[in-house]
């Protein structure tokens, strides 16, 4: 008996020991960070590259005749009850020019398999029924709009600090400056340009460091501030010891304006608070009637290549009758691309932006890229590898139709009109490219080649959607600033 | 747009992203000029002094006027020294003195009576017309208007081109920059000066001379010469492409040899009869059976003609300005005056106020196609995607200069269409790109 305490003793007072000592070397390895909630499982939501399901065969071993027993049974099985094709419906709303998915499941399904769409109330991916549970507190977990919005409040806070220690720094200045003045010390002649310029020569060295502060450090700070938990003044702390380091790096530094700054922080961050506790409780007694208020949009080119490219969806008119065939679709969303609509059929023309902008989807649809909008970042269209939850979009493409063919060159009216329609000027350019830069994404100009009126044999067969888009060539051109400072070696 | 914000800051918070940024591009500060002293210049000594030799600091920005006296001080310094700098004599440094002769008409052999010893080459001085040939068969740019006499030091390695008596000739970019750049002392010849005798005068052209004779001189823009001056004084050799002349044709696209009509060709239009049988004209183009695989499908899709670079083609008419001006080699490509190697990259020459528009897919096919065929090769490019479909079949770079300030773009050749990603089973992960950098907030 008299050995069991002695036994337990030790264990229970080792047992605890490691643990604070494991926290604090954690703590001083990095800021500690709540831990992430698990990611969902990418890799199997979206396993589907396209809404359309596939059977493939048994594989066929020559040497096996049970393989081909398998595969004709495989055959069989198919013939006599066929897997049922899944058709979702959208319907397309005259009065906006757009296609909307209000049905639950097709909008999960078109989003998980493919990344077609955009929920109307969220950023792409349809979140908000998730976004207003949580923030009635009826679920765990961030949605991505949340994080982002945490992230982008944090930053806020810390530019705010900077600008602080900023105006700081120059109110100091200024008294010390005062200060020399009273006390009759030689006057500083700012104006003289007689200063040698050896002493103005070194900035960095004779200059009183001038502290700056980017936001990185600002980050360091804060994570070292609450960590020594000291009383004093953080930012001025931090960015004491974060300016030799800069002296090192001999950077570029860049200070902000504190003003703006503060104003733009105070302005956001009222709008911030709107959701207010006492709204919530209101809310949670009628909280049971949550309806989903979103719907997912598709664009035009989103929306015929799920007809006509891939049959996995059908679209009804306005009054939501009668499915539009594909043929009609596309020319009614041909008509649809000029704003007004134009009214009749005829008055199309074979460089209809609608047009223009398909062939380009539907070429790197077939190609296997993830095609969605670029209006965020001022292109057409930006190129996902496998879709946005995976990585980033490496591409950024911008469509130029191109008036190649002689016919758009024979008449006066025609060139004019051809060189104002594929005119760009080098402005643009370069501000589309250094926007990319800036976000890294390389961009590509996309030109389609506009083919010339179809004749007479091929006009009779103008409903025939695939023999028009054939005529249409797609080529595309990788553009990047080349910096010869960059190449010489 | 608040999320291409909070990616530049980023994008300047992580050092390994800085490659995007420009030094060039950044307001100068001027006050790292005061480290350089001027008189040890002056003197001679070499700059590389190691006592003294580090590179000179960036200076700090601000972004919107204070009242302290600092920032005051620092305005007045780095203008002062601004001052200083462009008030300097530009001087020759008489150690180094090199002298040329302006020949306003050409190449042209030296004067009878002068030449040393004219027996000793066969040519001789009887074949006076412009561009007089070496015994060896090196023929002198016909453009070429002036000659060194002395010819010294590193410039001519890449720079000139020797006749039969020793003399270099330079072409009117290359005089221009020599002298600007303090290094050339051109002199007006006696037929021009009215001065007894012939060859060198005692007279030295100025600056302002040298610019209105060279330039406007046999295609010489002041477009052109900015682009090569500036990209000389980084270090590359430039020398003039054979598409300098409005007149004159490349012809270097077009030596590729003739291939089949290409199976694949034909295997493609039979597999097109096979699959766009009718499913095309009204849709579904995937089909209405079952489908066995995914690959099906996008093969299926695949209905939109794309331009393929590798298959040849009869050349295009290039129009100028959309035309290769100059080869470019890089610093560390050796070059050989008498044999020069294939260049590293082709310019064109655009200047962005008669031209303001950017190139129409004609312009811009044919000035491709001029270049030769060169496909992403190399380990690397094979093992990245994103690399390869930057890097393009073909490339040339077009200097845009507008009002002066030059800016070059690479284009490349792209075809995404030679790379079906659906192919090459996306389920590698996101790693596969070759994701060269970081990427900011931008989804």
């Amino acid at each position: 008996m008299a050995s069991d305490p002695s036994s337990i003793l030790p264990t229970a007072s080792v047992a605890p020991a490691p643990s604070p000592k494991a926290e604090s070397s954690r703590d001083n390895g990095r800021p500690a960070r709540q831990p992430r909630p698990p990611k969902p499982n990418y890799k199997h939501i979206y396993r589907f590259p396209l809404p359309l399901s596939v059977h493939p065969l048994p594989p066929l071993i020559p040497h096996n005749p049970l393989s081909i027993v398998s595969v004709i049974l495989s055959y069989m099985t198919f013939f006599i009850s066929s897997p049922s094709h899944e058709v979702y419906s959208a319907y397309f709303d005259s009065n906006t020019s757009s296609v909307h998915v209000t049905d639950e499941k097709a909008v999960r399904a078109l989003w998980e398999m493919g990344f077609f769409g955009k929920g109307n109330l969220s950023r792409s991916e349809p979140s908000w029924l998730e976004r207003e549970k949580k923030r009635r507190g009826l679920l765990g977990g961030n949605t991505s709009e949340d994080l982002t919005s945490a992230r982008r409040s944090e930053r806020r806070g810390l530019k705010l600090e900077r600008a602080r220690t900023e105006r700081k720094i120059i109110e100091e200045r200024l008294k010390a400056e005062a200060a020399a003045r009273a006390n009759g010390a030689v006057p500083l002649d700012s104006s003289s340009p007689s200063l040698p310029p050896s002493e103005n020569g070194a900035t960095g060295n004779t200059t009183p460091s001038t502290e700056k502060f980017s936001l990185r450090k600002a980050r360091q700070g804060k994570s070292l501030g609450s960590q020594h938990s000291e009383g004093q003044d953080q930012g001025y702390n931090a960015s004491d010891s974060v300016s030799e380091t800069k002296m090192i790096n001999g950077g570029k530094t860049v200070r902000f304006s504190p003003v703006v700054q503060e104003k733009e922080f105070v302005s956001e961050s009222t709008t911030l608070h709107l959701p207010d506790p006492s709204l919530n409780e209101n809310d949670a007694g009628e909280e049971p009637s949550l309806k989903n208020e979103e719907h997912l949009q598709l664009s035009n080119e989103e929306a015929f290549f799920l007809v006509y490219g891939l049959g996995a969806l059908q679209i009804f008119d306005d009054k939501r009758s009668t499915v539009i065939p594909a043929p009609s679709l596309f020319s009614l969303l041909r008509q649809h691309s000029y704003f007004p609509p134009r009214e009749s059929p005829t008055a199309l023309e074979l460089d209809d932006p609608f047009i223009i902008s398909y062939a380009v989807y539907h070429h790197f649809r077939s190609l296997g890229w993830i095609v969605r909008s670029g209006v965020k970042f001022g292109v057409d269209y930006l190129l996902y590898n496998r879709g946005p939850v995976f990585s980033h979009a490496e591409f950024a493409v911008v469509v130029i139709p191109s008036y190649d063919n002689p016919y758009w060159s024979e008449t006066e009216e025609r060139r004019d009109r051809s060189a104002r329609k594929q005119a760009r000027s080098w402005w643009w350019l370069h501000c589309v490219n250094r926007v990319q830069a800036q976000v890294k994404k390389s961009l590509v100009v996309c030109y389609v080649e506009v083919p010339p009126p179809l004749s007479d044999a091929q006009a009779n067969a103008e409903h025939d959607v695939g023999a028009l888009l054939a005529q249409y060539r797609v080529r595309e051109i990788s553009l990047r600033r080349w910096v010869p400072n960059r190449t010489r070696d | 747009m608040a999320d291409a914000d909070e990616a530049a800051i980023h994008s300047s918070s992580t050092p390994s992203t800085q490659e995007d940024t420009d030094l060039d591009d950044e307001t100068q500060d001027f006050r790292i000029l005061n480290n350089l002293t001027f008189a040890r210049i002056l003197t001679g000594t070499s700059l590389s002094d190691p006592s003294n030799a580090s590179l000179p600091r960036r200076g700090e920005k601000d972004f919107e006027p204070n009242p302290t006296l600092h920032q005051a001080d620092i305005l007045s310094a780095s203008r002062n020294a601004m001052h200083n700098a462009l008030a300097h004599p530009r001087l020759h440094f008489p150690k180094a003195r090199i002298i040329a002769v302006y020949s306003p008409d050409g190449p042209t052999p030296p004067p009878a009576p002068k030449n040393p010893e004219p027996s000793s080459q066969e040519t001789g001085s009887e074949t006076p017309a412009r561009g007089p040939k070496k015994g060896t068969g090196i023929v002198i740019h016909p453009d070429a208007c002036a000659y060194v006499i002395n010819p010294k030091g590193q410039h001519f390695k890449s720079l000139g081109q020797a006749d039969s008596w020793g003399r270099v000739w330079l072409l009117p970019e290359e005089a221009l920059y020599l002298l600007e750049r303090g290094t050339l002392d051109i002199r007006w010849p006696c037929s021009m000066t009215g001065e007894d005798g012939e060859g060198p005068s005692e007279l030295p052209m100025s600056l302002q001379a040298a610019y209105t004779c060279f330039i406007g001189r046999d295609g010489l823009t002041v477009e052109r010469f900015s682009v090569f001056s500036g990209l000389r004084r980084l270090g590359y050799v430039v020398s003039r492409a054979p598409g300098w002349y409005d007149s004159e044709e490349e012809v270097t696209g077009a030596v590729q040899a003739r291939q089949w009509p290409s199976i694949n060709g034909l295997f493609g239009k039979f597999w097109d009869w096979f699959y766009s049988s009718n499913s095309t004209a009204t849709g579904p183009v995937a089909g209405l059976g079952i489908h066995r695989s995914y690959n099906d499908i996008f093969r299926k899709l695949a209905i939109i003609p794309w331009y393929d670079p590798v298959t040849p083609k009869p050349p295009q008419r290039t129009t100028p300005p959309f035309r290769v001006v100059y080869h470019i080699y890089k610093p560390s490509t050796t070059f050989k005056k008498t044999a020069p190697p294939p260049p590293d990259f082709r310019v064109a020459v655009i200047n962005a106020q008669t031209q303001p528009t950017i190139p129409t897919l004609s312009q811009l096919g044919a000035l491709l196609e001029s270049t030769p065929l060169d496909p992403p090769r190399g380990e690397k490019m094979s093992r990245l995607l994103y690399m390869r479909l930057r890097h393009g079949y073909r490339n040339v770079v077009l200097a845009i200069v507008d009002h002066g300030v030059v800016s070059y773009l690479r284009m490349g050749d792209a075809a995404f269409g030679k790379e079906r990603i659906y192919d090459k089973g996306g389920l590698n992960g996101p790693k596969k790109g070759g994701h060269l950098h970081p990427k900011g907030n931008g989804r």
